[in-house]
């Protein structure tokens, strides 16, 4: 239970943030709840009052009613009734949708921080389905779980307070058991539903995994004619989140036939009771009718708790999830580096690194220096360790032991603005955005001119490719820049690159996957854009070496170890 | 197809689980009717009649049966309707994901995956209320307001014909307010389908936006684009609820009609028509039936974004359905016997762009190793899609024989997230551990399986993070020493490999061919091309084989 608030409450808190909102939201609700409770008794008393007077007249006893001011009564409640509702339901349908991207927008900001190192740890679809179904859920708590319930509950007691003028012990029993009611189908049935809301989730989430693996797997699929068998898997696992779901609905449709039944039967005890003052005449008809009418509306005003409380299980799994997210932000001091300063010097001090998650270590005692506007090469097979030195030097991730410093202070405790600032890489995955060309490479720069852009697109060699696309800068590159050949979308990488303007360059297999030609004309560009600046190049090995003019150190990592033979320029 | 054409055609499956949900459902409503004029004869019975409470016992009895009664129609009609949509759910994500699957790879590519998860995941869920709720509430709403207006009738004419008069307005000015309703929804729709695509592409390369320090503008943009859909959204609402204020207004108006008639009639101020029989039983009994002839409707349109938001799902999924299929369907043999592939005068285009490549004629035969150079964006990757039976050729036919599986190995090989296992057994699910470790070890990684503490049960994440480029890639050429295919297409499969690595994959991948298979390899690497018994070139537009 503490678990329970602690994980909800800082969401709640972030809802409750627009306080002013959900009162006049809450308050709302509860005038339109009232005014349909109103319309109707009125309409019974004057009725009851009427056929009264009628048999009085009839018997030629003088009866005096004033049929205008109830007459007057039941008109307006009709309106307000009609009015208040649909300005309820858009008032807080607004507030709820203010909400959607106050929630969207914290969330996107904690994902901003995270290290590179939980990154990886995580897939693109587990995010996706945190930022919109997780999100809705917790939306939803608004207009689910917080306003109805009070509004309820507060139309519980003025009801019965009503009733109590006339017929205490009706609204005696009206208040408890209503009460009751109210603890039951909120709190009871949240706690009655909670497992199975909560596993539908995490279902969902497999479900849309699943569904992810099928797409971007279909081409491994369709050739391997393995598709029958990923398929299955998606039915079994179908299969058993449908069972949740059944066993969900059945609890539902138990839920609401007890709350009819009970609100039912508090309707017939009413009158009862009532009827038993009326006939002690410690009470009027109009006003016993009066009171049997208003508790017949009251299951209005619990009928929709029920559903949305036994789904209080699928609010509470995107909040734990949502928590997940929240990293414990490193305690220090932030520094910038200096900014007029030429270039920066780059200095390895017994440096390892492990990571979280793994048993062998990536890096072991890096011991090196390189010079400010120095190129090194460092080469060496895939997994030994070049990303992770990148990560380091980037300041993505602190080492373990020893000590990198860049100019003298760790890139780790260097501002996260500054660090983009001065240094740049160019990662071995290509990542481009769904969107134009120029929007990717704005990226780099969104003052960027137009001539610039086309000045970068030429340095890689594909401004003549851009040209001859009926779109130009405005082509599409899809998502994850698949229409472009992977050639094609390393090199809008690297040009996205060399609109900035950084004091250290890693570039990590810059040449990977485009032909000689192309790789001769990178090579010059490079060559160009990296004078006064320090660069290091990361290379499964030297395939030629005149694509890497003016290097000063030529260093080897093997399994981890740096093994540092400086040689001359070749 | 259109999306109510589907939504029809789906309901049909249930026709009659739906059906009874409805029946269900009249006959609680049936006994609402019961309880309410039940209680306005006891009403009668004790205020104007005289009677005293115990007299009337059997008559709370029975009332409290009745209200026994509706609890127990309430829940069948639930649980009916509950199951009816989990069927047809199930039914519509299976027929989605066929087309998907049909489809195909080339597609794909060109569409965003998160919005397409979206659809077979969240959109197949939105028909949930319309299937669970108001299909049958649909039903529900020509019935029970019909028997109410009877019973009505019944007691007086006159207020039944206020009901009726009041009943027929209403569908029309919802059908009104609901057809622009519908059109806005459908835009919701969209959004909320590109909200999400647009966020998994941030999130998948959150590393660039941090390295080029563009979080705070990508985070900005997150807000914008949602701040787009809450006005969105509110144009729809403000539409959607009108229609149901609407009807909330005839509602209440026909109330209050209705009360203030009776209580005249009561009074004896109206002598027109059945109003001077009128007594205190069927006056009450008339107003407490008003709100209930209203009940039905006004839960239909609770209940109508249900159908509009399945209308919206409906329409995202139809625009799927109704894509002619990319996938060759069945190709036709080759003519001469020795060969495996021919090309016939086949041409390759995609829309929106350039001619990739045009007029090809090649024979490739069994046992043939090819090698495919170009520059990058030349048409490899396509030419490769084309012979791996992902698409069909825009002009031109070709003939290939796909007896046996194809080997595909990408650029960019997918890596599924779970475990190493799973990621092989994409290429033979059949394959036992020792299958999967000798596929391991002859694609070079055995040194990365010995050194997982889990070993094939270790957990790999999305495109292969976790692992190097180079790990990937040797991961996805075990899969090739998995399958059983006799045609293998690889497209660049040593980019990433270093030069020694490289040599073995190449070494290892000649010995797979002279076992029988054939080799259509898209490169840059002279080493293979050397290796190669055919070589053909991608050279603007045209494909020409290069004498060896």
């Amino acid at each position: 239970m503490k678990q329970f608030y602690r994980d909800l409450a800082p969401w709640l808190k972030l809802l409750l943030r627009r306080r002013q909102q959900f009162l006049v939201g809450t308050l709302l609700v509860w005038v339109t709840l009232l005014a349909g409770l109103s319309l109707l008794g009125l309409s019974g008393w004057f009725i009851v009052a009427c056929a009264l007077a009628g048999v009085a007249l009839a018997a030629g006893l003088p009866s005096s009613l004033d049929v205008y001011v109830p007459g007057g009564g039941i008109r307006f409640f009709a309106l307000l009734r009609t009015v208040a509702r649909y300005v309820e339901r858009l008032y807080n349908h607004n507030t709820v949708l203010t909400l959607l991207a106050d929630l969207r927008h914290r969330v996107f900001g904690d994902l901003t921080r995270l290290d590179d190192a939980s990154l990886k740890r995580r897939r693109a679809s587990e995010w996706l389905s945190r930022l919109t179904s997780d999100i809705d859920n917790l939306d939803n708590l608004y207009l689910r779980l917080l306003i109805p319930p009070v509004a309820a509950l507060l139309t519980i007691l003025g009801v019965s307070a009503f009733i109590a003028i006339w017929l205490p012990v009706v609204g005696a029993v009206v208040a408890v058991v209503l009460t009751l009611l109210w603890a039951v189908v909120t709190f009871g049935y949240g706690w009655l539903g909670f497992a199975n809301s909560y596993q539908q989730v995490s279902d969902q989430e497999e479900l849309r995994r699943l569904v992810l693996d099928q797409v971007q797997a279909s081409a491994e699929l369709l050739s391997y004619q393995t598709q029958g068998w990923h398929r299955q898997k998606v039915e079994q696992h179908e299969a058993l989140a449908f069972n949740n779901q059944r066993r969900l609905a059945v609890k539902a449709a138990m839920g609401n036939a007890f709350l009819s039944g009970v609100t039912g039967c508090l309707l017939i005890a009413t009158l009862w009771i009532g009827s038993m003052a009326l006939s002690a005449e410690q009470v009027v008809g109009p006003i016993l009718v009066m009171a049997v009418i208003a508790v017949l509306g009251i299951n209005e005003v619990l009928v929709l708790l029920p559903a949305a409380f036994l789904k209080l299980g699928l609010s509470y799994g995107a909040a734990q999830r949502l928590n997940a997210l929240k990293v414990n932000q490193p305690v220090f001091d932030v520094v910038e580096l200096p900014e007029n300063t030429e270039g920066l010097s780059l200095q390895f001090d017994q440096v390892s690194y492990t990571y979280p998650e793994s048993v062998a270590p990536a890096l072991i005692n890096l011991q090196a220096t390189l010079p400010s506007q120095a190129r090194a090469v460092i080469t060496g097979v895939s997994g030994s360790g070049k990303s992770t030195l990148a990560g380091l030097v980037m300041g993505r991730i602190a080492p373990t032991q020893g000590a990198i410093r860049v100019a003298g202070i760790s890139p780790w405790h260097i501002s996260p603005e500054s660090r983009a600032d001065h240094f740049a890489l160019l990662t071995q995955q290509t990542d481009l955005f769904d969107g134009t060309l120029e929007e990717n490479l704005r990226i780099a720069k969104p003052s960027a001119t137009e001539e610039e852009l086309w000045q970068a697109l030429s340095s890689v060699a594909l401004s003549h490719w851009v040209q001859q696309q009926p779109k130009q800068l405005s082509t599409h590159v899809g998502e994850k820049g698949q229409q472009l050949s992977g050639g094609q979308a390393r090199r809008v990488a690297l040009a996205r690159l060399m609109l900035r303007d950084p004091k250290v360059v890693l570039l990590d297999e810059p040449f990977a996957g485009v032909d000689a030609e192309t790789a001769r004309h990178l090579a010059m560009s490079l060559d160009q854009w990296l004078s006064g600046r320090t660069a290091i190049f990361l290379l499964h090995q030297i395939d030629d070496v005149s694509l890497l003019p003016n290097v000063d150190c030529q260093w080897h990592l093997d399994g981890g170890r740096l093994i540092t033979d400086t040689t001359a320029d070749s | 197809m259109t999306p109510r054409h589907w939504l029809a055609q789906l309901a049909k499956r249930e026709r009659r689980t739906l059906m009874w949900a409805a029946i269900w459902g009249v006959l609680a409503g049936g006994q609402t009717a019961i309880l309410v004029v039940g209680l306005a004869w006891l009403i009668d019975q004790l205020v104007i009649v005289g009677r005293s409470p115990s007299s009337l016992v059997p008559v709370f009895i029975g009332l409290v049966a009745v209200v026994l009664l509706r609890s127990l129609f309430q829940a069948l009609q639930e649980s009916c309707s509950a199951q009816a949509s989990l069927r047809i759910r199930q039914y519509a994500r299976q027929v989605l994901l066929d087309k998907m699957a049909a489809l195909g790879p080339v597609w794909l590519t060109r569409q965003q995956s998160g919005a397409l998860a979206t659809q077979s995941v969240e959109h197949i869920e939105a028909l949930d209320g319309y299937f669970a709720r108001f299909y049958p509430q649909l039903r529900i709403v020509v019935a029970l307001p019909l028997l109410i207006l009877c019973v009505v009738g019944w007691f007086d004419y006159l207020a039944a014909i206020f009901l009726l008069l009041s009943a027929p307005l209403i569908p029309l000015f919802m059908a009104l307010v609901g057809m622009g309703a519908e059109r806005l929804n459908r835009d919701q729709f969209m959004a909320v389908s590109r909200l999400s695509a647009h966020f998994i592409d941030r999130v998948r390369g959150m590393t660039t936006l941090q390295l080029f320090g563009h979080t705070k503008a990508a985070q900005q943009d997150v807000w914008y684009a949602t701040d787009h859909y809450r006005r969105l959204s509110m144009r729809t609402l403000r539409l959607a609820f009108l229609s149901s204020a609407v009807l909330e207004f005839f509602a209440s108006v026909a109330i209050a009609v209705v009360a203030m008639y009776v209580g005249f009639g009561l009074l004896g101020y109206i002598d027109y028509g059945p109003s001077p029989e009128l007594t205190l039983f069927s006056g009450l009994a008339v107003l407490l039936l008003a709100p209930e002839f209203f009940q039905p409707l006004r839960t239909l349109s609770q209940h109508y974004h249900d159908r509009a938001a399945a209308l919206g799902a409906a329409e995202s999924v139809v625009a799927i359905l109704n894509e002619t299929s990319v996938v060759a369907s069945e190709p036709a043999l080759p003519r001469s016997a020795q060969a495996l592939i021919e090309l016939d005068q086949v041409a390759i285009n995609y829309a929106e762009r350039a001619a990739v490549l045009s007029d090809m004629n090649v024979s490739i035969n069994a046992g043939d190793v090819v090698a495919i150079t170009g520059e990058s964006g030349s048409g490899k990757s396509s030419l490769l899609a084309l012979l791996a039976g992902f698409m069909a050729p825009s002009h031109g036919e070709c003939r290939v024989d796909v007896a046996a599986p194809v080997a595909w190995l990408d650029q960019a090989p997918c890596i599924l997230q779970g475990t190493l296992a799973d990621n092989l057994h994409i290429a033979a699910p059949e394959a036992d551990v020792d299958t999967l470790t000798w596929a391991l070890q002859r694609a070079g990684l055995t040194e990365l399986l010995s050194s997982l503490p889990q070993g094939l049960e270790t957990t790999i994440g999305e495109r292969g993070v976790g692992l190097s480029g180079g790990q990937v890639q040797r991961l996805a050429l075990a899969r090739v020493y998995l399958s059983k295919a006799q045609l293998v297409i690889l497209d660049e499969p040593t980019a990433s490999l270093d030069a020694a690595t490289e040599s073995v994959v190449i070494k290892a991948l000649l010995e797979w061919a002279k076992e029988g298979r054939t080799l259509v390899m898209a490169t840059h690497h002279p080493a293979v091309v050397a290796a190669a018994n055919r070589h053909f070139e991608c050279r603007s537009g045209q494909l020409v084989e290069v004498a060896i």
